[in-house]
């Protein structure tokens, strides 16, 4: 028996319990703006006051290296990106500016998602019919799933039209933008991963600050140099750690594992695959374990608060583009014989492969692309053929550092004039890129969620490996 | 003589009082219903539809039967979430609960500065969520402002928890998190207890009770129906813990952070209807199965509270 209290609590009670369970179902409508990380913020680009050159209303084109712009276009270009560091943010808006003068009569704004939920925030515009940007910075290796996935214009009718065949990109970056022999969007830029290296400590170990190591035994060797322990035990300084900015795929990558097959199926157990993950377990238990490790990597955020700017790292891998970020923040850390701070002085070097294979890479990048059911198609596209070609991506190269899919941008005098310019332009000529793992896009779970049990070793890296392929082969199967 | 007054206006009761009267309470409720039917049921029922199907937002849907259902309970990753969603709900309502009754018991007395004390424990409620968990995340960072606390004591730097990196101290760190919002749980305690009748304690007093008996045998029983209700909304509001989790994992909350330890289940389903795990396919329908899921789930464990409240819930209205 209830008290009239107690029927109302129940009613009460009842009522909130589908508030609380309809909460969580609206949570799958509207994942845009659950929690968005940090705030969004819009601007217009600068620009765009002139008038198109020439009379009367026949097409007018600018042409840039063979590619037409056509001028005439109007409407509206709504850009969704993911840049928020002050390096970026002004690069895009840059871009954004180029393309706003070669196309007067459209308005182009740019607006800034947390990548966190980008592509959800894309994803519920796309399946609601309204709100999706027109063009938006896609992680060009996911761009396939996203085509799959009925996210993306298909945008090969107007590629062909307007005479686009890939063959101005590198060519992966242009394979990657692939989803059955259609593209669905135009690369950007591109990356690979660099040594960075600290010039100062190599200097205070007695090393040649001009010999980079070469090799995995060599950055082992001089790592063992590098490293500088407080009293406590504690790292004053690391020489070297494979998971500051990698993970398990960049150095399974350098040591030439094919973990994708070319037929889109992941192979978490090929044996380079595990010699990878031996190598970096190598590492955290000389580090005193993974637990004790990921400690202290949490101790860091971004630049110029990582691990390498702070002086407590003094070999880092990261993308060429930190380059731009190391150039911006100009560094400071500490003299070797603790009398106050003198500049970082850094160096570049391709990143150490293992002794028995032969130099190699790793790529990501970007691709620009149309959200399906975007209600400025023409205009849209006319700013992506603006912002890949050579004038607006050169621009972004020079601000960023980033490598542009167009090959021939990437031989901007400006930037070749930088030493360090060829020797990420080089690595990028031995990237490796896994094909698109179409059987099952997220494999990478199945290995991630492994890896720490063969670090902190309760695991054998094959037989964790080898779990790992089981639990992939099951997910295919589900498939059908 | 009603007659006459109606015949001299002129106007005829087309309705009786009484069900004009129904007529405007509806209409004055019609746009809640309104809002209710269309954003509510409507959502609602067509989760219901989806949890039957492959529906995956963007692609065709074809009916699947209850295989939503019956690979729910084959998918690891499901029960992971579902025990890290346990763990919360286990551990930090019971935490919550006594913190916030303690501190609004002490609240409640009459001290000089108390109401002082009662703005400075409400303050944390005004700062934004979002913006307080990217606080948090500093505030308990391994070398952030909390451990550098402890290191203030003498706890040694291999001692000091690894909040939100170390799997063992990812749920803890949500626990301690949280009780930076316990305010609004105290206000609500506050009123509870402003609510007991001081002739009881008078009462008491000349029976010569002390305080601590006062607070057991009065106090409480008072407050229970406050705590019930407390602690019903702050299990459901338990159960689906999703941006703490999703903010503090970053870009590892597809995988619920180190080692899945905050893997909580509607981040698990957010993961699944956006593609973020599995075949990366978007699985709105198994997302919205989960949701049905949870929602039995909450239905059954506050049914149970509703049966166990008849043991320790006490109404002043009793035997009415």
């Amino acid at each position: 028996m209830f008290t009239s209290f107690g029927m109302y609590t129940l009613k009460r009670v009842s009522v909130l319990v589908l508030i609380a369970s309809i909460g969580s179902l609206l949570l799958v409508a509207c994942g845009d703006n659950t929690a968005a990380p940090t705030s969004s913020a819009s601007t217009t680009a600068a620009g765009g006051g002139t008038t198109a050159a020439g009379g009367g209303t026949t097409a007018i084109a600018s042409t840039e290296g063979g590619l037409k712009i056509n001028k005439n276009v109007s409407g509206k270009v709504e850009l969704w990106h993911f840049w928020s560091s002050p390096v970026r943010r002004n690069a895009i808006r840059r871009v954004v500016a180029i393309c706003q003068q070669e196309l007067p009569n459209v308005k182009i704004t740019e607006t800034f998602k947390p990548f966190s939920d980008i592509y959800t925030a894309n994803t519920a515009a796309v399946a609601a019919g309204s709100g999706m940007p027109d063009v938006i910075v896609e992680d060009r290796p996911k761009l396939p799933q996203a085509a799959a996935n009925n996210i993306e214009t298909n945008l090969q009718t107007l590629a062909t039209r307007d005479g686009i065949d890939g063959s101005a990109f590198w060519p992966f970056t242009w394979q990657q933008t692939l989803y059955k022999g259609a593209t669905y969007g135009i690369p950007f830029s591109t990356d690979v991963r660099m040594l960075y290296y600290s010039k100062n400590a190599f200097k205070e170990a007695g090393l040649d600050p001009e010999k980079p190591p070469k090799t995995w035994s060599e950055v082992e060797q001089y790592a063992a140099k590098l490293d500088k322990k407080n009293g406590d035990g504690s790292f004053a300084r690391l020489g070297f750690s494979p998971l500051l900015a990698g993970n398990w795929d960049l150095w399974a990558t350098l040591n030439g594992a094919e973990y994708v097959t070319k037929d889109g199926k992941p192979v978490a157990n090929d044996p380079k695959v595990i010699e990878a993950l031996n190598w970096i377990k190598k590492w955290t238990d000389g580090f005193g374990g993974y637990t004790a490790f990921d400690k202290f990597r949490g101790s860091f955020s971004s630049p110029p608060n990582d691990a390498f700017m702070s002086g407590k790292v003094a070999m880092f891998t990261d993308i060429n583009g930190y380059a731009s970020q190391l150039n911006f923040y100009r560094p400071q850390v500490s003299k070797a014989d603790g009398s106050g701070k003198e500049n970082l002085d850094w160096g570049v070097a391709d990143l150490p492969y293992n002794d028995n294979t032969k130099p190699a890479n790793s790529s990501g990048g970007f691709a620009l692309s149309i959200p399906r059911g975007s209600k400025n198609t023409d205009a849209a596209w006319e700013f992506i053929k603006c912002a890949t070609a050579q004038k607006a991506i050169t621009s972004w190269a020079r601000d960023t550092y980033e490598i542009p899919a167009n090959m021939e941008a990437a031989k901007d005098p400006t930037l070749a004039a930088d030493p360090n310019w060829s020797k990420m332009v080089t690595a990028l000529g031995t990237t490796r890129v896994m094909p698109f793992a179409s059987l099952y896009a997220n494999y990478g779970e199945q290995i991630d969620k492994r890896t720490r049990d063969v670090y902190d070793g309760k695991k054998d890296a094959k037989a964790a490996m080898d779990e790992a392929q089981q639990a992939i082969d099951a997910e295919i199967a589900k498939k059908k | 003589m009603a007659r006459a007054i109606e015949r001299s206006t002129g106007r005829r009761q087309f309705w009786r009082p009484a069900t004009r009267e129904a007529l405007t309470g509806w209409l004055f409720a019609l746009p809640w219903i309104l809002g209710f039917v269309l954003f509510t049921v409507g959502p609602m029922l067509f989760s219901a539809y989806a949890s039957f199907t492959n529906y995956s937002i963007t692609g065709d849907t074809a009916w699947v039967g209850t295989d939503n259902y019956t690979n729910l309970f084959k998918d690891e990753r499901f029960f992971q979430s579902l025990g890290n969603t346990f763990w919360i709900v286990l551990v930090k309502i019971p935490i919550v609960t006594i913190a916030s009754i303690g501190i609004a018991l002490l609240l409640n007395m009459d001290l000089p500065g108390v109401k002082l004390y009662r703005t400075i424990f409400y303050l944390p409620q005004v700062l934004a969520g979002v913006a307080a968990i990217f606080l948090w995340k500093w505030i308990l960072a391994p070398d952030g402002l909390f451990n550098n606390f402890l290191g203030f004591f003498g706890v040694p730097e291999s001692a000091r928890p690894g909040w939100f990196v170390d799997p063992n101290w990812t749920k803890p760190g949500i626990v301690v998190m949280g009780m930076w919002w316990i305010g609004g749980n105290i206000l609500i305690y506050l009123a509870g207890l402003k609510g007991v009748p001081t002739s009881l304690y008078e009462a008491a007093e000349i029976d010569g009770a002390n305080s601590v008996q006062k607070t057991w045998n009065i106090t409480l029983p008072m407050l229970s129906p406050t705590i019930f209700f407390q602690v019903v909304t702050g299990i459901i509001g338990a159960f689906q813990i999703f941006s703490t989790a999703f903010i503090i994992t970053g870009k590892d909350s597809a995988t619920g952070g180190p080692d899945g330890s905050l893997l909580f289940y509607v981040l698990y389903l957010y993961n699944r209807a956006f593609g973020r795990t599995g075949q990366a396919t978007l699985q709105m329908g198994y997302a919205s199965a989960m949701a049905w899921v949870l929602f039995g789930i909450i239905m059954l464990v506050t049914v149970a509270q509703l049966w166990l409240a008849k043991r320790w819930v006490h109404y002043e209205t009793e035997g009415k």
